[in-house]
């Protein structure tokens, strides 16, 4: 029984002459069924669908979609006005809500400020006396 | 084709949910009672912008150059108790999602007003107020190409009447 590195160093001819010697032999059958499995395995593969296959249709399905929700004009809603002057007067109103609330935080914060002054004050009165 | 119809799922959930903007919202509440809505679109802004004198009633505040630049204005203020709730969400979200950023916040006595914009150092893409009450909502959404500068100066000089 020879050792692996013992058959590593064999020359192809020399394995031959080796493997001739051993008297094994291959199945009178072994090539019909190397064929056989080779033609079912193909077989196989042509019958299963490849992801490559549906991956472009599946694109342009997605880009078809997406194509549609981005181009397709929806209807938009009817202006309030018609007259531009009463637009402008309805802008000018709601630049006007716009600065009332602005107005209301700046003074929330204005009152917070002279919350935050008063234990200054009490601190700055106990350190003069 | 499973596969197809999931990923066509998922882009239409995910495109239907960046769609929702100003307008999908106004849409939505616009028609609904005890909600007043207005809405002007970019064709009557144009028409503004193409008046030769606008009278301001003030003669401070000038609105001209920031009317020349917005391209849509939607308003709804609400007085709906059923619909209320749900109209300050789906703002919530539309600030969310679109990247808005918060410009002030008051709150006082159970309101809340939140001012939103969105754009650039140089540029206001759009601006957005929230105010809720305990029976009112106020939504206000300003799309345009506004400038900075001007819109800040004009909100300031409203504030200072």
């Amino acid at each position: 029984m020879k050792t692996l590195e013992e058959i590593e160093k064999l020359s192809p001819e020399e394995l031959e002459a080796q493997a001739a010697a051993q008297g094994v032999h291959a199945p009178q059958d072994l090539q019909q069924r190397l064929r056989e499995t080779l033609a079912a395995r193909e077989l196989a593969q042509t019958a299963r669908p490849r992801p490559a296959r549906w991956i472009p249709y599946a694109s342009l399905a997605v880009a078809a979609a997406a194509a549609a929700l981005v181009l397709l004009p929806s209807s938009g809603p009817k202006d309030t006005f018609d007259d531009p002057y009463l637009a402008y007067a309805e802008v000018e109103k709601a630049f006007r809500t716009i600065s009332d609330k602005m107005n209301s935080g700046v003074e929330l914060a204005r009152e917070a400020g002279e919350a935050a002054e008063i234990p200054q004050n009490i601190l700055q009165k106990i350190q003069s006396k | 084709m499973k596969h197809i119809t999931l990923i066509l799922a998922a882009l239409l959930l995910s495109l239907s949910a960046l769609a929702q903007n100003g307008k999908s919202i106004y849409q939505k509440y616009s028609d609904a009672e005890q909600v007043s809505a207005v809405y002007i679109s970019p064709a009557m802004f144009r028409l503004i912008g193409k008046i030769p004198d606008i009278d301001t009633g003030s003669d401070k505040v000038n609105l001209s150059p920031v009317i020349r630049s917005l391209t849509g204005m939607y308003i709804l203020n609400s007085e709906n108790a059923a619909i209320n709730g749900q109209l300050r969400a789906e703002a919530e979200r539309f600030i969310q999602s679109g990247k808005y950023e918060l410009l002030m916040e008051a709150k006082d006595s159970g309101q809340t007003m939140r001012m939103y914009t969105v754009g650039n150092d140089k540029v206001v893409n759009g601006f957005v107020m929230l105010a809720a009450e305990a029976d009112e909502v106020t939504f206000i959404c300003l799309d345009g190409q506004m400038p900075r500068d001007q819109f800040e100066n004009l909100l300031a000089s409203q504030m200072a009447d």
